[in-house]
């Protein structure tokens, strides 16, 4: 094994007991809370502990197919809510109460000891405190209310950062968002149907209202709100197969490495250009690519013609900035982006692949296995692009639309400075695991905060991978970098 | 089916069909047309898999030695497939051959370090617009993967050139979402079921 302590490790730390007897697709961390929620193609979905790795409640009986996906509504203090998206065409929204069984936040942050904490639970000794407000259901999950609307099977559902919107997408092509208008009720308030295929995944901004969609058509589609209606404000192309899953990076980028002095004014403009355009949009595919895209700040799309032809001033203006080095060899189900500016990726070959961004060399960089990000120009946008317009969304030159023509145009100024940007960053993969289910095709991945040492307290240090499979288990990786 | 969309397709006789057992040994005691292997398959259970230690050949004399499962089991598993329209077989209508059948290491560069092997089939509908090509191809896709280990990539695919929508039956075919949709859906499994009676182990 190689010495050298600068090669990140990726280990096993545990595999969540018992695991679902059948295919499981998804694995949803908690926003707050030490809980895993894992959905199954048995229609059950499975809540564990983070801090134990065990089993503890089995959500049962609201779906008759298999669930696919899930998602915790974040905002929520002493309650939490789930929401279910099934192959038999519903939405579930599950309540439950924030009691003994799963921690609080305050307890977390405190410290507590949870071996203790689940051997009281185990005893019967704790949730005193609740017992008198809430005597039914104390540790229940209950079946708020179904979503009906969607033709066919749902395939992904989304919170919206603040927790009003909900968002689901189905295979009948269309996206629907839900306002929760008051107690277990909620209201249609935009089914948008330009996709051309299943729609497979939504994700929303993690500070706008903005939803990116990923379909079987090929696309990334950005949705939001134009004055009063829902519509789409902008289509990525440049995928040449089924897009699986849409990811967005966190707030904060972080480009980790150093920057050469020579390079840092390069890095200046980068940090600067980042700022304005917002946290970017990561897609994989059947193609076996992962894409980032990023957005053209506002100003710039207001100036160009194509705006002043649609009165509309929602549209936005999304660039592929690069694809991540290929490391896959069967589709890419799944990607996300973790807190610390890592991605991760995992699809039907079974493998998780761990990548950095990292500030470039000036000189070129050996060991670099990144493919080259060119701005706008280049090949699989163009073709595609092509192929496929059809003169209704104006959106579509999102993509060919580069900063040169900008300036052919005249628009010169600050905007086309920053997009003149070189690319002062790079993508490089840190660590894979080969065959991280066995034999097994992995469903899905995800970023968690580690909780099952130092009581929970370290969880702004230690981020955790969390692999779904057709196995029907859930693993549970470190990352030691 | 209201409506025969091929009435009178090419049908080949069970004893033009490739199998084994007319290579070396002759087999007196079996005249069905499934192959050699459908008599070691247990209903409902992996074929014997040389990569899982357990896994015992005692039963399969004509291959004393442990090899990998080859193209001709493969063609032995999915031939007796029923066509949806007709009482024939996939294997008597030409629509799977022994020769559009590919094994191959998925990940070739890591030899035997890795078990997977992408097993690819390419099915030639008896007419160019059969739209029962994607129910046919989901026929043998469900199964290949209820018979095969799960260390096996199962891509079914229409045989360039033999079908006028064949791009669209592939990118059904080769979604994993959609097929495990599919498999729950009632009337669908109907028929597919039908299509695999006449495999061994065809309950699906």
């Amino acid at each position: 094994m190689p010495s050298a302590s600068s090669l990140p490790q990726v280990s096993h730390l545990a595999t969540l007991e018992p695991s679902s007897p059948s295919r499981a697709w998804l694995t949803a961390a908690h926003p707050t809370l030490p809980l895993l929620a894992t959905c199954s193609s048995d229609k059950t979905v499975r809540i564990y502990s983070l801090t134990s790795f065990t089993l503890l409640s089995t959500i049962t009986g609201g779906h008759k197919r298999s669930i696919r996906t899930c998602a915790w509504k974040p905002n929520l203090k002493g309650e939490s809510v789930l929401a279910t998206g099934s192959f038999d065409a519903s939405v579930g929204i599950w309540r439950r109460y924030d009691n003994d069984m799963n921690p609080k936040p305050k307890d977390v942050l405190s410290g507590l000891d949870f071996d203790a904490r689940d051997k009281a639970i185990a005893s019967g000794q704790m949730g005193d405190e609740h017992a008198e407000e809430d005597e039914e259901d104390d540790d229940e999950w209950r079946f708020a209310i179904v979503l009906d609307g969607h033709e066919s099977e749902v395939k992904s559902v989304a919170w919206s950062s603040g927790g009003n919107l909900l968002a689901t997408c189905s295979r009948d092509k269309s996206v629907w968002i839900w306002e929760e208008v008051g107690d277990d009720d909620y209201e249609t308030i935009a089914v948008m149907q330009e996709h051309e295929g299943d729609v497979k995944c939504v994700a929303w901004h993690p500070e706008e209202e903005l939803l990116a969609s990923a379909s079987y058509d090929d696309d990334v589609r950005l949705w939001r709100e134009d004055v009063d209606d829902w519509g789409c404000c902008g289509v990525l192309r440049g995928h040449g197969s089924t897009v699986w899953c849409v990811g967005w990076e966190g707030v904060v980028p972080r480009v980790l490495g150093n920057v050469e002095d020579g390079q840092k004014d390069t890095k200046e403009r980068w940090v600067k250009r980042r700022e304005a355009s917002g946290p970017r949009l990561m897609s994989c595919s059947d193609d076996l690519s992962i894409r980032v895209w990023r957005r053209r700040p506002k100003e710039k799309v207001q100036q160009s013609r194509l705006s002043i032809i649609r009165s509309g001033t929602s549209e936005e203006d999304w660039v592929e900035e690069g694809q991540l080095p290929k490391a896959h060899s069967r589709p890419i189900y799944a990607i996300a982006w973790s807190k610390s500016g890592r991605v991760v990726s995992t699809g039907g070959d079974g493998a998780v692949v761990i990548y950095e961004e990292r500030w470039k060399k000036a000189g070129g960089n050996a060991e670099s296995k990144v493919t080259e990000a060119h701005e706008g120009g280049m090949g699989g946008a163009e073709v595609i692009g092509e192929s496929k317009l059809d003169g209704a969304e104006p959106m579509e030159e999102v993509t060919n639309d580069t900063g040169s023509t900008s300036e052919a145009d005249g628009q010169q100024g600050k905007q086309a400075e920053m997009e003149e940007t070189p690319d002062a960053t790079e993508w490089v993969v840190i660590a894979q695991i080969e065959g991280a289910h066995g034999v097994f095709e992995v469903n899905h991945v995800a970023w968690a905060p580690r909780r099952d040492k130092n009581g929970g307290s370290n969880v702004e240090q230690e981020e955790l991978i969390v692999t779904t499979g057709d196995d029907g288990t859930v693993k549970v990786w470190t990352l030691d970098v | 089916m209201a409506e025969v969309l091929n009435a009178n397709p090419t049908i080949r006789n069970a004893s033009d069909l490739p199998s084994r057992r007319r290579q070396a040994h002759a087999q007196p005691s079996s005249t069905t047309p499934k192959g050699l292997f459908s008599s070691i398959v247990p209903p409902s259970a992996y074929l014997p898999d040389p990569f899982s230690p357990s896994s015992s050949s005692a039963s399969d004399q004509d291959d004393a030695d442990i090899e990998p499962i080859d193209e001709q089991e493969i063609y032995d598993l999915i031939s007796p497939i029923s066509d949806p329209e007709h009482p024939l077989t996939l294997g008597s209508l030409s629509v799977v051959n022994l020769p559009d059948i590919f094994l191959t290491p998925t990940f070739p560069e890591r030899g035997s370090l890795s078990p997977l092997t992408t097993l690819t089939v390419l099915v030639t509908p008896t007419i160019t617009h059969c739209s029962l090509a994607t129910v046919i191809g989901l026929g043998v896709r469900v199964r290949l993967e209820q018979a095969l280990p799960p260390r096996f990539r199962v891509d079914v695919r229409i045989k360039e050139g033999t079908h006028s929508t064949a791009e669209q039956v592939n990118r059904q075919l080769g979604d994993k979402e959609r097929v495990a949709a599919a498999l729950e859906n009632g009337t669908l499994m109907g028929v597919l079921r039908k299509m695999l009676e006449g495999c061994e182990s065809g309950a699906v």
